[in-house]
């Protein structure tokens, strides 16, 4: 071993990192943004769980036990029409509504007191914060008085049961980061790959369009893609018998139009990237926000409000929405219309997108 | 400028073209004129400007000031490129195509039905000999047949211009006539074929000859016309000596 032979080595591989700045910075700030990003939204508890309070109780312990619901893990809201706080919940604007029944306060001296909990149940964690959190507040307010053994809650799921598993609730969301993945990564490299063998020139010397380009890779990419959700699509329902209540071919439907977008943000990125290497790069940076910020393992209440705005930037955030709100809650097309708008113009700009930088590359 | 009939318009006439990267001058007002059925050939060492000349033409970059026609469109010339065959320098095939497929997507991408490109695929890979091997994968050839295959994908068309960008790098001497025969024939049939070489003495088989240096042209002529004018015997002395001619005039 010559050792002089060994630090040449050792210069040539700190030079290489020296002359590339992004790998040097990918190196040193991708760890550093792992560690705050996960510490921030797994760490974090469910807060802010919209809900709606109606109280018609004649008597004065309703008012006691709401007044006891403090804390963040509600965000209470108190109305006087059990009818609209349902439809609030139904509609997926609210995950529960809490209804005391005009004779509350006598029902609890009779020791048989309850509360009508309107759930939606598509997301255990927030079930479990939810119903928690009552429970507290009534032992709370009624531990000196031993109301709490009068007092049952009357829960009634619009959505999901009891028995949703935890699975269930994330397994829209990680069917659709897994197309985000493949797609994603997938047209960055195939781009990359044409741009470092200069074969964009070679297709660009020709009458071709870059419009043209760009769709016919997606139109390729998309074959890919549709086979890809009927792949994760089956594995779920087969293999782990993931809850589904609503219509497989929307579902379906929302997968490729996202796994279209997701090409468009795939040439857009190659863009950016001069090789193999630097195209990898992107591929964390796609990773952390769409895993951590849209609510695929966890519901977006358990991030902190000051990130919690964030979500509404990733495009994952809307297709798994709309992926749970189908297979969970049987929404139709009317239902997630939000979703599939914001979803058609992701699409619709990352392609126009690609179309205007791909040929820049060439 | 009265108008000429499409067969007598230049390939390409350009005029002031220059191009700048950054702080780098690859291109300082190049004028040039290519008639209709030469071989013309655009000669000078590495970084003289000569690729960045046909990615202009091709309109694959804008340039910084001038402007060209090519077959009498103004560049970018969106509306010729179907006419137009090019080989660049590095390999334009995909490895992970066979050798009739990667035709094939060039024969379609310039318009031509499939018909036509079963039949000149035949042809071309004839002449690049390369037809025992149209069905293999591009990775499993040598270098010089990659290279040929590339060849084979600018003919495939029978362009009206063929730009071809050092196309004879790694090819055998045999192989290297048998191209310069097939270019002269094409020219007798009005075809232009235009290479850009740094082997000088390979270009003594053009019509026409622009020696490039620095991104401006030397001179251009008939190859004979040029060493004549610098008094010397062949084309590698010549640009030596104009190269001297314009230090010494401190351009």
């Amino acid at each position: 071993m010559n050792p002089r032979r060994i630090l040449a080595v050792t210069r040539k591989s700190l030079s290489q990192f020296r002359h590339d700045k992004r790998t040097l910075g990918f190196v040193v700030g991708m760890p550093l943004l792992m560690v705050i990003a996960f510490g921030y939204t797994f760490g974090g508890e469910v807060h802010d769980v919209r809900t709606f309070v109606v109280n018609e109780d004649q008597g004065p312990f309703a008012d006691r036990l709401i007044a006891n619901l403090t804390g963040d893990t509600l965000d209470v809201n108190r109305v006087s029409d059990p009818d609209f706080a349902i439809e609030e919940v139904r509609a997926g604007r609210a995950w529960a509504a809490l209804v005391f029944p005009a004779n509350f306060s006598t029902d609890l001296q009779a020791r048989r007191a309850t509360i009508e909990v309107v759930l939606d149940g598509t997301s255990p964690p927030v079930v479990a914060a939810l119903l928690g959190t009552v429970r507290a507040a009534a032992e709370r307010t009624f531990s000196g008085v031993g109301g709490v053994a009068a007092l049952s809650l009357s829960t009634d799921y619009l959505y999901g049961s009891a028995n949703t598993r935890f699975i269930d609730s994330f397994a829209p969301g990680v069917i659709a980061l897994a197309v985000l993945l493949a797609t994603t990564v997938f047209s960055v490299i195939i781009v990359v790959r044409e741009k470092s063998a200069g074969m964009l020139e070679r297709l660009f010397s020709t009458p071709l369009r870059s419009v043209e380009f760009v769709v016919g890779h997606a139109v390729a990419l998309c074959v890919i893609a549709f086979f890809q959700s009927t792949v994760v699509l089956a594995a779920a329902l087969l293999i782990f018998q993931v809850q589904v209540v609503g219509s497989i071919p929307l579902a379906f439907g929302i997968l490729v139009l996202f796994a279209v977008g997701n090409q468009g943000l795939g040439m857009m990125l190659s863009a950016a990237a001069r090789n193999e290497l630097q195209a990898v790069q992107f591929i964390p940076l796609i990773i952390f926000p769409s895993l951590l910020l849209t609510g695929v393992f966890f519901p977006i209440e358990a991030i902190p409000a000051e990130f919690r705005v964030l979500s509404y930037g990733v495009p994952l955030t809307y297709a798994g929405g709309a992926l749970r709100s189908i297979m969970l809650r049987g929404w139709g097309v009317g239902d997630i219309a939000l979703d599939l708008a914001v979803l058609t113009v992701y699409t619709a700009l990352t392609l126009l997108g690609a179309a205007a930088l791909v040929r820049r590359q060439a | 400028m009265a108008k000429l009939p499409p067969e007598r318009v230049p390939a390409i006439v350009c005029g002031g073209l220059s191009k700048r990267f950054g702080g780098v001058e690859a291109l300082r007002g190049l004028s040039l004129v290519v008639p209709r059925g030469v071989t013309f050939g655009l000669l000078g060492p590495n970084g003289a400007g000569k690729t960045t000349s046909i990615r202009l033409w091709l309109g694959l970059t804008a340039p910084s000031a001038g402007t060209a026609f090519v077959l009498g469109k103004r560049i970018p010339p969106r509306t010729v490129l179907s006419r137009i065959g090019y080989m660049p320098q590095d390999l334009a095939v995909y490895p992970d195509l066979t050798v009739e497929e990667n035709l094939a997507l060039f024969g379609r991408l310039v318009g031509m039905d499939e018909g036509a490109i079963d039949r000149r695929t035949d042809e071309v890979l004839r002449l690049v000999d390369i037809a025992e091997r149209r069905g293999d994968l591009v990775s499993t050839l040598s270098g010089g047949m990659k290279r040929r295959t590339s060849l084979a994908a600018a003919l495939l068309h029978d362009p009206d211009l063929l730009l071809l960008d050092e196309p004879t790098v790694g090819m055998d001497p045999e192989l290297r006539a048998a191209f310069w025969s097939y270019f002269e024939e094409r020219t007798r049939r009005g075809r232009t074929v235009l290479i850009t070489t740094h082997y000088m003495e390979e270009a003594g088989r053009c019509d026409l000859v622009g020696l490039l240096h620095r991104g401006r042209v030397l001179a251009h002529g008939t190859p004979v016309e040029v060493k004549e004018r610098t008094g010397t015997s062949n084309l590698d002395d010549a640009f030596l000596a104009l190269v001297r001619g314009q230090r010494a005039g401190g351009g």
